[in-house]
């Protein structure tokens, strides 16, 4: 079954390879990284389910962690474009507009912190330490004070909102509201031919098969075992000698590493980081992904993620009006019909026909 | 229609400027004359409409400014017209065959062709032609009479003088500003005689303050250092800047640093800085407040779906945008049905407020019903769904309405301020807190005061005991929802005469809302209400300091940072149970 997940995974930039432009079986540079976002997403969704599924936190402000990867690889990206960019200039072309040059005279206009971004080794471990650690600081905070339940949701969401505000702002000096975007090299080849594409592919679905063994690691260690006993009765955990708190930061800290990473890797294959990328709304997004595949499973997520990115794309070009209708309808539904999601489809079924049965034998 | 161009041609501009005074003396003689002649058939000119004609004719700047003078007082209310058209370059001068010339304004009725009689400005009487009849006079060939900067200036200025008597007290107060700012000495005794009559309030202040102002303008110091003085007891704001300059200007010129005049500036500026900034005080606190109010009118709804009830409904935001929308429809049903003004639509909105609870009290009662009590054991389920009913809400309402803003009219008595030293109030802002006060008090009395709150808050407290001893808890949750859904709909009615009317508004808020609720403190009406002033003032404080959008971020993090000291908010309701 993994295998052939594995092999299914290696389909597309195969054909992408093989093929000739035009063929039938031929899949595009540009499907390709379509395909590439839907696995970066579902590596975001498997770091909601460790939070939400195994230890029954949720969290609204995942994105905020998938856009700090981003975020900090796209800085590095952006320092690569140089002169090929629309000023000429070798700082990045908000910074020419928004004129860095009078603020920041001393480095010729780029912010001190944007500088140690020119090494590829900076900027990719600052995917993985910078949401770590904004994750650790406001953990720290909320399991510190035993915020739980509904309420972390909440804070999380108000942490997220803020950060969005923050980085809308033209003077935080990510970009403002345009972001980063117009990528032009990664590690010294042309971001937009097919075979970067395929690399970033690739890339993207090492990742999320990373990820997914890791997470069924974890869930099958005992500390998996003391996290699905937080989610089913975090004070029966405590009172058997737990410290429960430091379980709940150390998932929430590596749930913000995927995250990081899968934002990572989403901004080249996507072109573009802003931050409407970390909105509230974009979170809540996330967990429905989560919710429709069936949390408290590993595939379920993924199946999620995919399947609802899938149909967004086909739904907002075939009709757009209607995708809030539809996007709307899928949160109560799931809610309400699937709280199992599609993993647990089956065994709904199955309990529908015992039902069915019962009702048939005595009536 | 042959002879107009000729007429046209001779249509000259007024007075040019390099006539000799003699020349000038003679045609003013020889305009008395006619005048006296034409005196003979017509109505006599007043003295005030001839005495305008000669200001036309007359070739001397200052001359003209004299008789301008002399004409302030005048109770005929056709030279301020004049006087305005002449200032507008709407104002003719027509050569008579006999060599004298009349200046006209045009007839504002015009005939087909878009001609249009000259009515004389000394008796308003049509310009008669060489047949007896009306002269037709075609605007677009028209030259104006000409002005100068300086003229154009004098004129303005006399007009301003005309405003003094005008029985508007607005326009009054606008003219003694104006007038005052300029500190011409020469004004005095108008401004004396003026105030000996003035009988509106403010407008006496203004013309104190005006004849203050101009005497710090006399060259003798016994003049002077008292209007100083006056203009800070008057806390004259309007002359601050003026004053900060004069400081500055005594300071760096020649006189002595001990000078009585900088002495007296140096305190009388104090004093006003003194009473702007207390002005600034009180209004950034009547800011504050306002903006509590609204929060916590706002909040309140979700006080008690949240706080009471336990229930997070992310679609809250949206129920105030329903509130909002009814306000808007029961405004057009009223306004399509009684006309575009009067009575009705200044009641409208008691109406729309009611109609409002109404229709968002049933829109809750139906999610209620169709959703949320299939997850009162699933609290971060009924989250999810919510949100998707709040996307839902949002898409039905871009779909029937369009996805911009929609005008929401207020009524006169919600429109404009209160003005107390200096401070605006804004009666809708004055009115949002006096309302939030007033549901505040209707809920605390409903949870304290009456069977149905006891109940509420039984179930609230323990909804197990409370069904054992027989209350319906599922039909208390229906109705407490239901009203707390229709206080967000009366939110959203009084958003719409603060704010905007779009599918957006609910998003706006909702995240405020919640931080408000938490922060107060869950289950307990007190705590709302402390939450939202301590947002609203703290956020109007920091606003001018780090602007809008940096003041909201650092509220939400010193919130954060505020759970951490108390992390069940301001006021804990106390309980036993564990996973309270």
């Amino acid at each position: 079954m993994f295998a052939a997940a594995l092999v299914a995974l290696a389909i597309p930039p195969l054909l992408n390879a093989i093929t000739p432009e035009g063929h039938f079986l031929h899949v595009s540079a540009f499907t390709l990284s379509l395909y590439g976002k839907y696995l970066c997403y579902s590596v975001l969704a498997l770091g909601i389910n460790l939070l939400w599924g195994y230890t029954g936190l949720l969290s609204l402000g995942q994105c905020l962690f998938f856009a700090l990867g981003g975020y900090a690889l796209g800085m590095h990206l952006m320092l690569l474009i140089g002169k090929l960019g629309q000023y000429k200039a070798e700082i990045p072309d908000f910074m020419v507009f928004l004129e860095f040059p009078a603020r920041f005279p001393t480095t010729g206009g780029l912010p001190p912190h944007w500088i140690p971004f020119r090494s590829f080794a900076f900027a990719s471990a600052a995917v993985i330490w910078v949401p770590g650690l904004v994750a650790l600081v406001f953990g720290w905070l909320a399991f510190r004070s035993r915020i739980k339940g509904v309420y972390f949701s909440i804070l999380s969401q108000a942490l997220t909102y803020a950060a969005t505000l923050m980085f809308f702002r033209n003077d935080f000096t990510f970009g403002g509201n345009n972001g980063l975007t117009d990528f032009k090299v990664i590690l010294g080849h042309d971001i937009n031919t097919p075979a970067t594409r395929r690399a970033l592919y690739l890339a993207s679905a090492g990742l999320l098969t990373l990820t997914y063994l890791f997470c069924r690691w974890l869930s099958r260690t005992k500390f998996g075992l003391v996290q699905r006993a937080i989610r089913d009765s975090e004070n029966r955990v405590l009172f058997s000698g737990y410290a429960t708190s430091h379980f709940k930061l150390f998932v929430f800290v590596v749930a913000a590493v995927i995250a990081g990473l899968g934002g990572a890797l989403f901004v080249p294959q996507v072109g573009i980081i802003n931050p409407s990328e970390m909105a509230p709304e974009k979170s809540l997004e996330a967990v429905v992904w989560c919710a429709v595949g069936g949390r408290a499973s590993l595939v379920g997520p993924i199946l999620g993620a995919i399947g609802v990115n899938a149909l967004k794309s086909y739904a907002t070009h075939a009709f757009a009006e209607q995708w809030p209708y539809l996007l709307g309808s899928l949160f109560v539904f799931v809610t309400l019909f699937m709280p199992k999601g599609l993993v647990g489809l089956p065994d709904q079924f199955r309990a529908l026909q015992r039902k069915w049965r019962k009702g048939v034998s005595n009536p | 229609m042959a002879f107009l161009p000729s007429i046209t041609k001779e249509l000259r501009p007024g007075p040019v400027k390099d006539w000799s005074p003699a020349l000038a003396a003679i045609l003013l003689l020889v305009l008395c004359l006619v005048q006296a002649a034409a005196a003979a058939t017509t109505p006599a000119p007043s003295s005030a409409r001839s005495t305008l004609a000669r200001v036309i004719f007359s070739p001397d700047i200052s001359e003209q400014a004299t008789l301008l003078r002399g004409l302030i007082g005048s109770t005929d209310p056709g030279v301020e017209a004049v006087l305005t058209a002449w200032r507008g370059g709407s104002l003719f001068v027509h050569d008579n065959p006999d060599g004298s010339q009349t200046a006209f304004l045009l007839d504002p009725t015009t005939d087909g062709d878009g001609h249009a009689q000259g009515l004389s400005i000394l008796d308003d009487q049509p310009i008669p032609g060489p047949d007896a009849k009306p002269l037709l006079f075609s605007p677009s060939e028209l030259t104006p009479a000409d002005t100068t900067a300086k003229l154009r200036k004098a004129i303005k200025n006399t007009l301003d003088f005309m405003a003094l008597g005008n029985p508007d007290p607005r326009f009054r107060k606008d003219a003694v500003v104006k007038l005052g700012q300029e500190r011409n000495l020469e004004y005095l005794p108008l401004f004396e005689a003026r105030a000996r009559e003035e009988k509106d309030p403010e407008v006496s202040r203004r013309l104190a303050e005006a004849l203050a102002l101009t005497r710090t303008a006399s060259p003798d110091p016994a003049v002077r250092v008292p209007a100083l003085r006056t203009l800070g007891e008057l806390r004259s704001v309007t002359s601050l800047s003026f004053l900060q300059s004069f400081e500055k200007k005594l300071r760096d010129g020649p006189t002595p640093p001990n000078d009585e005049s900088l002495l007296a500036v140096h305190k009388t500026v104090l004093d006003i800085e003194t009473y702007q900034q207390r002005g600034n005080l009180i209004g950034t606190a009547f800011r504050g407040f306002s903006l509590a109010a609204v929060l916590l009118v706002a909040a309140l709804g979700l006080a008690i779906t949240f706080g009471l009830m336990g229930i997070i409904n992310m679609a809250h935001g949206e129920l105030m945008m329903v509130g909002a929308y009814t306000t808007y429809v029961v405004q057009n049903l009223v306004r399509s049905a009684f006309g575009p003004s009067g009575l009705p639509l200044e009641t409208y909105f008691l109406v729309a407020l009611a109609s409002s609870f109404v229709v968002t009290a049933a829109v809750g009662l139906i999610l209620e019903q169709g959703i949320i009590r299939f997850l009162y054991r699933r609290p971060l389920e009924s989250m999810l769904a919510t949100w998707g009913v709040s996307l839902l809400l949002q898409q039905v309402f871009r779909h029937v309405f369009g996805a911009a803003n929609v005008q929401v009219g207020s009524p006169s008595w919600l429109s404009g301020s209160l003005v107390i030293q200096d401070v605006l109030f804004a009666y809708n802002r004055i009115f949002v807190i006096f309302f939030a006060a007033l549901i505040v008090l209707g809920t605390w009395s409903l949870l304290t005061r009456t069977s149905v709150g006891l109940q509420i808050r039984a179930v609230m407290q323990n909804r197990a005991m409370a069904s054992t001893l027989g209350v319906r808890t599922d039909r208390v949750n229906m109705l407490t929802f239901a009203y707390g859904s229709g206080l967000a709909g009366m939110a959203g009615a009084c958003l719409s005469q603060i704010g905007n009317v779009g599918p957006g508004l609910g998003q706006n808020y909702i995240i405020d809302c919640f931080m408000i609720v938490v922060l107060g403190g869950i289950g307990n009406i007190f705590g709302t209400v402390t939450a939202s002033l301590g947002v609203g003032v703290t956020d109007q404080i920091l606003q001018p300091w780090l602007g809008a959008v940096m003041g909201k971020i650092t509220v939400l993090a010193t919130i954060i940072l505020f759970l951490q000291w108390r992390p069940a908010g301001l006021f804990v309701t106390r309980s036993r149970s564990l996973e309270g």
